[in-house]
């Protein structure tokens, strides 16, 4: 470092007196009362983002958006990818990515709707579902921590594979849930105050999520591992471990993302969660975490899902074609990066 | 009751026996706990002397990676009628999703001097100079299903037809809701991939036939062909519309989508029509008391004809019931409406999604 | 020459390690008792960085033996130091900015029941801390990466403590703080000795070493020179210490003072918070060297007159025509070469080949049509090798494989490519990470090449190496030039007197 003067290179913080000998006690921040906590990034573009949503909605479908129908609908459909971006949440925060979560949750349903897994009955269904998923997120994550590949790589990797032993499993067909088991399909149909089980699910991830991530020693770990790992190593943390769990995380979500998306279709079907990673990533970085990592949130991430989900929801009410949407979508990613970007350069 | 079936079966030739047959082959090998219901007696029914084993014929076959039933049943329909015959080797190249590697792929099997090719492309424009090629080299194909523009690039013919099944559809919806006499009905189609022309050609003639009834289609929303975005697609549209008289989808491998969506959201004051005829649609017609109602056919059986096509031209035959020496060139198969009535006879046919 | 108190709190023995191609400790020991202030001394480059790293658990010693309270020990990684109660302060500041200052304090060792994190406790804890390093006014829910430096040096002071250290070794502490900071720094360390802390101290600021420390240990190359002397030693024999040298560096033979005509001038060049009003010229053949400690403004007048920085004011000219200012386009086009100081991030590709490396700026002088010739490619390089005589002499080997100091005449022989081109050669530390033994090469070559005519323009560390390769020294301190005059009427003492002088207390 310089024995320059101090504050010159930090454009925030006070104003600090500069060899004032003699003179008042250097104070290097102002008091508390502007400090806001880390994590509690301002929300208020992507919350606007909805309510002008909403507002379109309400324009344009008076009748059949704000119906109780159509919420729920929206909630349930935000259910599958919402769980699988909770956990590529942690991921992007702990400095990795993973590709490989829509694949592994293809994986995930096909291997619970087996022949076999299928006569244990649907509580092994749904263990076998969250046990594929996780192992896959270890199998990732080892290659990743210890095998030293770049996670684009290894999840890359996954990606292919576990879509091809998907396809292999299933022999490419579509698996029903049998009847007896509707257990499964009960999670969509049964409705408790008005929402279906799946939404629960999703809501019980996504609070699970925030809890881990900010209140727990995982949580505070996983910013330091993706911020900077050289200061994680050195504080002591066993940044490879914490990468492994990072991605078994990640796979754990899909296995549950894999017992909704059952829930939903009745099948287990390799060509489920296609083109889900990138989905989840633009949710995660429109959500405010950097793709760099060390930054990020839950709740942004659950946001930037809803804003997706809102607006192919709209677009349908309005009758307008998928390729219209895919346009929305992107100018929304832009929009959002962009906005996010002001928001670092000019902290309040 | 409903006497549905808007046109006759116009199957006039002996495709009969040699579809229903590999179409019990395939259901035999891939239903794999289903009770199979299905009998074996059209095996072979309509055989006459060109069943009988002539000379040896190479076929190479060569399609898109199956990442759906129906070109996963063409695969296995194709493959199991070239095994019936003593006289036929059957030459599968690897099946894939990507143009180059299927061009290459029947480059390989030009080079290997195969008798004749049965294709079915990823995309029938960019297929065509290899299709060429092979013809040029005096390899006859036999292009299945996705047409390719230029004649000389197939000796035959033989698919589905994707405005006729819209008809089918169309009709079937017009029929119900002239009965009911609904008028200003809301019907909603769930399409397949809206990119495609086959999905476009389906729109259209169920546009045209409801047209004749005095109906338009309310609301379409395109899906992928798989039970998500079915699911996804068919959630949204129930939402968008209160009130549904009729729903026609595209195709009975997202329909299992389509009929989770439905059954979550509780409506039941529809009917549904699906496409292209797989086994699950016809349980679920068979059993009925549920929304759908009835499926219009595009039978993944072509692929077992086509090989037979194949076989019959490699070896210099004509169509026994034709009076012409040669096969057609064209062959285009009706798509036909299979309701609760008729479902036990189109069983066979069906594909497991 | 070892303390002959009994039983020191820390003892080290014969420390070695080794990195690939260099050996950053030769054989280093250190005794630090409790209650005291130990200083570490030695010139950039003598291995203090690496000592501490060693002692902090995060590099393992490839040799010698570390014993702490008489127990030895053998630290697997940092967790095992902390828990053998080392804490370390580094020089670069080790937060995670996106964490909060109460987070970043006990980063990995969270006050938390089950994994669940007591922020509360941590919070509260964490204030006590700031408040007993006299500065309650931070706040423990800030960002850390919102602090100013001076304050992310607090917090990572207030992590030391947080983890109840016997020992804390901070490295220059004192270096991204201004003069009052220091002296409560200064407070908080003899609160630390009271207690019974021993505290490693590392400066460049003598002064400070003065005043603060009890018994000093200097390093010089990888080895200790001295181990635990009173800190009232007197300052020229410390310094003789650092700068007397076991390996005599063999300095090229300096040519007759030339009269080659001026090739490159610099007129009252400013850079507003890095220097001020710096002029001074370059001849054919010359070779100039700017002595300064790190931060005097030293890298940045190299980088500015080589246009990767906008000068505020002044200019730069070669063979008397005014460069673009700001443009390294334009130094290049007017025959400028630099080799900077980072030679891994900044200039070599590390993952090509030596030929690579050597042709990359100049690729075009190969190319028809966007071919290469890469048999034409091949036979300069290899003439750049013999010229510059860089082992391996296989221009196909992966740089990465290649020693320091070949690594640097990799650097040289792309500016050389083109010999009849380059008029200025820019080399900032060419000897950082360069084995002492390779070092009298690679002085022979940049020797020869300023005798090809080159201005030789040269920034080191080490005050020695100035002194020895340039003809002309300009002596940088507080980004003003202190003192500029012919190298042969210096010597070492008296430079480093002039650099280190004003900055201390």
């Amino acid at each position: 470092m310089t024995d320059a003067g101090v504050g010159e290179r930090e454009g925030a913080g006070v104003p600090v007196a500069k060899d004032a000998a003699g003179g008042p006690r250097w104070r290097l921040c102002g008091s508390d009362g502007g400090a806001r906590g880390v994590g509690e990034v301002h929300h208020i573009g992507l919350v606007a983002a909805l309510v002008l949503l909403a507002v379109v909605g309400l324009v344009t479908e008076p009748d059949n958006f704000a119906t109780s129908g159509n919420i729920v609908g929206i909630l349930a459909l935000a259910a599958t990818i919402g769980v699988i971006t909770v956990g590529q949440t942690f991921v992007i925060i702990g400095g990795g990515i993973d590709l490989s979560v829509g694949a592994v949750m293809a994986l995930a349903s096909v291997w619970a709707t087996t022949v076999a897994t299928q006569s244990y009955g649907p509580g092994v269904m749904a263990l076998c579902a969250v046990l594929v998923g996780t192992g896959a997120g270890v199998l990732s994550g080892l290659l990743i921590s210890y095998g030293r590949l770049v996670p684009f790589i290894a999840t890359l990797a996954m990606l292919v594979a576990a879509r091809g032993l998907a396809q292999r499993m299933s022999d490419r067909r579509t698996q029903l849930v049998r009847p007896e088991n509707d257990a499964i399909e009960k999670l969509s149909t049964t409705k408790v105050l008005g929402l279906p089980l799946v939404v629960y699910i999703f809501a019980a991830v996504a609070v699970a999520g925030w809890v881990l991530l900010n209140r727990t020693t995982f949580g505070r770990r996983t910013f330091a591992v993706g911020g900077n790992p050289e200061a994680a190593r050195l504080a002591g943390i066993d940044v490879r471990r914490h990468t492994l769990l990072l991605y078994a995380l990640s796979g754990f979500c899909c296995g549950i993302a894999a017992i909704i998306i059952m829930a939903r279709t009745t099948t287990g079907s390799s060509t489920h969660g296609d083109l889900y990673e990138l989905d989840a990533i633009a949710a995660v970085i429109i959500g405010g975490t950097l793709l760099t990592g060390g930054r990020g949130t839950v709740a942004g991430s659950i946001l930037g899902v809803l804003v997706f989900t809102l607006i192919t929801n709209l677009f349908i009410l309005n009758g307008l074609q998928t390729s219209d949407q895919l346009i929305a979508k992107g100018v929304i990613i832009v929009i959002a990066v962009l906005l996010q970007r002001r928001g670092l350069r000019s902290p309040t | 009751m409903r006497n549905s079936s808007p046109r006759p079966s116009r199957r006039g030739v002996l495709f009969g026996g040699a579809v229903i047959a590999a179409g019990t082959v395939a259901a035999a090998c891939t239903s794999n706990d289903e009770k199979d219901t299905s009998p074996v007696a059209q095996t072979g029914a309509a055989g006459g002397d060109n069943d009988k084993p002539g000379k040896q014929v190479t076929i190479g076959f060569s399609a898109p990676a199956a990442d759906h039933g129906w070109i996963a049943a063409i695969a296995k329909n194709a493959q199991a009628q070239a095994k019936k015959y003593s006289d036929v080797t059957f030459r599968s190249v690897e099946p894939t999703n990507d143009i180059n590697q299927q061009i290459s792929a029947v480059e390989s099997l030009i080079s290997a001097k195969v008798g004749a090719l049965v294709l079915l492309p990823n995309d029938g424009e960019q297929l065509n100079q290899v299709a060429r090629k092979a013809m040029d080299a005096g390899i006859p194909v036999v292009n299945l299903d996705r047409v390719f523009p230029d004649k000389l690039s197939y000796r035959t013919w033989i698919g589905g037809d994707n405005y006729g099944m819209g008809v089918s559809a169309g009709h079937y919806v017009g029929k119900r809701l002239k009965q009911k006499g609904v008028s200003n009905p809301v019907i909603v189609e769930v399409q397949g991939i809206a990119t495609l022309p086959l999905t476009q050609e389906r729109s259209k003639g169920f546009a045209d036939a409801l047209k004749s009834y005095g109906y338009t289609v309310t609301a379409k929303q395109d899906a992928k062909f798989t039970v998500e975005t079915g699911n996804q697609v068919a959630s949204n549209l129930l939402q968008a519309h209160k009130k549904i008289d009729a729903l026609w989808n595209h195709d009975d491998d997202q329909g299992v989508g389509v009929l989770a969506a439905i059954k979550q959201s509780g409506r039941k004051e529809f009917f549904m029509v699906g496409g292209a005829g797989s086994a699950n649609a016809m349980r679920e017609i068979k059993a009925g008391g549920g929304v759908l109602e009835a499926t219009v056919t595009y039978p993944p059986t072509m692929a077992a004809s086509a090989v037979r096509l194949a076989r019959l031209i490699a070896q210099g035959k004509g169509m026994a019931d034709l009076v012409e020496l040669q096969v057609p060139q064209s062959v285009t198969l009706a798509s036909e409406t299979v309701t609760k009535d008729n479902v036990d006879r189109y069983m066979p046919l069906g594909f497991e999604s | 020459m070892g303390p002959s108190e009994p039983s020191p709190l820390l003892r080290m023995r014969g420390i070695v390690k080794r990195f690939p191609g260099v050996r950053a400790l030769d054989g280093v020991d250190l005794d630090v008792q409790a209650g005291e202030v130990h200083c570490l001394l030695g010139q950039n480059g003598a291995g203090k960085s690496t000592l501490i790293k060693v002692l902090a658990g995060a590099h393992q010693p490839d040799a010698g033996e570390i014993a702490i309270g008489g127990e030895p020990v053998r630290f697997a990684g940092p967790t095992a130091a902390m828990r053998a109660g080392v804490a370390t302060i580094y020089q670069e500041l080790d937060l995670v900015d996106g964490l909060s200052v109460a987070e970043n304090i006990f980063l990995g060792h969270e006050k938390a029941t089950l994994g669940f994190t007591r922020r509360g406790d941590a919070e509260r804890a964490a204030r006590e801390l700031l408040g007993r390093l006299g500065h309650g006014e931070i706040p423990p829910r800030r960002e850390a990466g919102r602090l100013p430096a001076a304050g992310k040096q607090v917090v990572s002071m207030a992590r030391a403590l947080s983890h109840d250290a016997r020992i804390i070794v901070m490295d220059e502490p004192s270096a991204a703080l201004a003069h009052d900071e220091v002296a409560n720094l200064f407070r908080i360390i003899r609160e630390l000795t009271a207690a019974g802390v021993a505290v490693v101290y590392i400066s460049h600021r003598l002064e400070e070493i003065r005043e603060i420390g009890d018994r000093v240990t200097v390093l010089k190359d990888g080895r200790t020179v001295a181990v635990g002397l009173p800190a009232s030693t007197p300052t020229d024999d410390i310094v003789a210490l650092m700068t007397g040298r076991d390996v005599e560096y063999v300095f090229p033979e300096r040519p007759e003072a030339g009269d080659g005509p001026e090739v490159l001038r610099v007129e009252g060049l400013a850079l507003p918070g890095a220097f001020e009003d710096v002029s001074f010229s370059v001849r054919a053949g010359e070779i100039v060297g700017l002595a300064g400690l790190v931060g005097s403004g030293r890298s940045e007048i190299l980088e500015t007159v080589y246009g990767a920085r906008r000068p505020a004011r002044g200019r730069v000219l070669v063979d008397g025509r005014p460069v673009r200012p700001g443009d390294t386009g334009a130094a290049v086009r007017h025959g400028m070469g630099m080799a900077p100081e980072e030679r891994k991030s900044q200039a070599l590709l590390m993952n090509e080949t030596v030929a690579g490396n050597v042709t990359v700026a100049g690729m075009r002088r190969y190319a028809a049509f966007g071919w290469l010739n890469r048999r034409r490619e091949l036979a300069d390089v290899r003439r750049q090798i013999a010229a510059l005589d860089i082992r391996p002499p296989d221009p196909r080997r992966p740089v990465a494989t290649l020693s320091g100091g070949n690594q640097q005449k990799v650097v040289l022989a792309r500016w050389l490519l083109d010999d009849a081109d380059l008029r200025v050669l820019i080399l900032d530390e060419p000897t950082r990470g360069v084995d002492v033994g390779a070092r009298a090469e690679l002085y022979a070559v940049i020797r020869e090449l300023a005798g090809r005519g080159i201005a030789v323009l040269l920034v080191s560390s080490e005050v020695p190496e100035v002194l020895g390769l340039a003809d002309r020294v300009l002596v940088v301190r507080e980004g003003r030039v202190v003192h500029s005059g012919d190298a042969r009427a210096l010597d070492e003492g008296a430079v480093l007197n002039m650099i280190m002088e004003g900055s201390a207390l």
